[in-house]
């Protein structure tokens, strides 16, 4: 039986970093349902596969109100020009620029929202090999740490993947497989 | 009737020696698509399927190395585009490359309609391919794009 995206808010009042390892099959649905259940409350979105206003207009088609999530995107300067940051919305030059990223997240954890999303982890060995990525996360999961956010990593359910899935679960405080029960 | 016999090193097909002079009149005529891509793989597979389809091919692994191809003289009818590579950024790219020269984004990346229409609004930009891409409606586009 498949586990239900239902239960994200209690799995996060419990652990304060979630790794969600996703079917790519159902990646996009399952982002929708997710921002869903956590919407009401302050959400900081990253996203490193699309762009902020796809994002937005994804969220909007599925009824999600989007005013209280802001954005750090990594894609939109690499595809056109963009200011460092526009109506709640934060730009990095490219997802490979892991840190420039880790300071605009870093900043961002500080000022405590209540849910930080990481679309995705598969996304980052794109452009940087294993090593640097588990060091990356390592040091956004210790930052989180001294903050009250909580944060979910998505990371796709991808056999090449399996190394990075399985050392980023020695980095969190629980891994939820969509797949498993 | 023409046969692909080997490919040059700028990969482009030769025809055989036993080709008549129609057909390489005909050949001659033919379409000529760079695709512009880091990733080999992809570049492996649209090249195979667009030279399957009687289309010449052109490869580049970047903006800047298509850019510099151009400038030493290929003439490409259409340039496939990934939308996001490493290096000077395609955008800034772009403006660099001859109006005469259509381009087609290739883009894993997902935007919003009003995004995509706004990178269709830029210079030669005639389309905008998401990937994964069906093969069928890939060469559709091409087709409809260049001709066959």
């Amino acid at each position: 039986m498949k586990y239900s995206i239902k239960n994200i808010k209690k799995e996060l009042d419990n652990s304060q970093t979630i790794l969600l390892v996703m079917p790519s099959i159902e990646y996009n649905d399952d982002i929708v349902k997710i921002v869903k259940e956590l919407s009401g409350k302050s959400i900081c979105y990253v996203t490193l596969n699309k762009t902020s206003g796809a994002l937005i207009e994804l969220f909007k088609k599925n009824m999600i109100k989007t005013e209280n999530i802001v954005f750090i995107d990594a894609i939109s300067k690499t595809i056109k020009k963009v200011p460092d940051q526009d109506n709640g919305v934060y730009y990095v030059s490219s997802p490979g620029a892991l840190t420039e990223l880790s300071l605009v997240i870093t900043k961002f954890v500080k000022h405590n929202f209540n849910y930080l999303i990481f679309d995705s982890l598969t996304n980052l060995l794109v452009y940087e090999s294993r090593a640097p990525v588990a060091k990356f996360l390592s040091s956004l999961v210790n930052k989180i740490k001294e903050s009250k956010v909580k944060a979910v990593f998505y990371a796709l359910s991808v056999k090449e993947q399996d190394t990075l899935i399985k050392e980023s679960g020695m980095f969190v405080d629980k891994v939820i497989d969509l797949e498993k029960k | 009737m023409t046969k692909i016999t080997k490919l040059s090193s700028k990969n482009k097909v030769i025809i055989s020696k036993k080709d008549s002079k129609k057909d390489i009149k005909k050949n001659t005529s033919q379409k000529n698509i760079m695709i512009v891509d880091d990733e080999p793989d992809n570049v492996t597979t649209v090249k195979t399927i667009l030279l399957k389809n009687g289309y010449k091919v052109l490869t580049a692994v970047n903006a800047e190395d298509c850019l510099n191809k151009i400038k030493a003289g290929d003439k490409p009818d259409l340039i496939l585009m990934d939308i996001m590579m490493p290096g000077t950024p395609v955008r800034e790219i772009i403006p660099k490359l001859p109006k005469s020269i259509k381009i087609a984004y290739l883009s894993v990346v997902r935007t919003s309609e009003a995004e995509k229409e706004d990178l269709l609004n830029v210079g030669n930009i005639v389309d905008f391919i998401q990937k994964p891409f069906d093969i069928n409606e890939l060469l559709k586009k091409v087709k409809k794009i260049v001709g066959s």
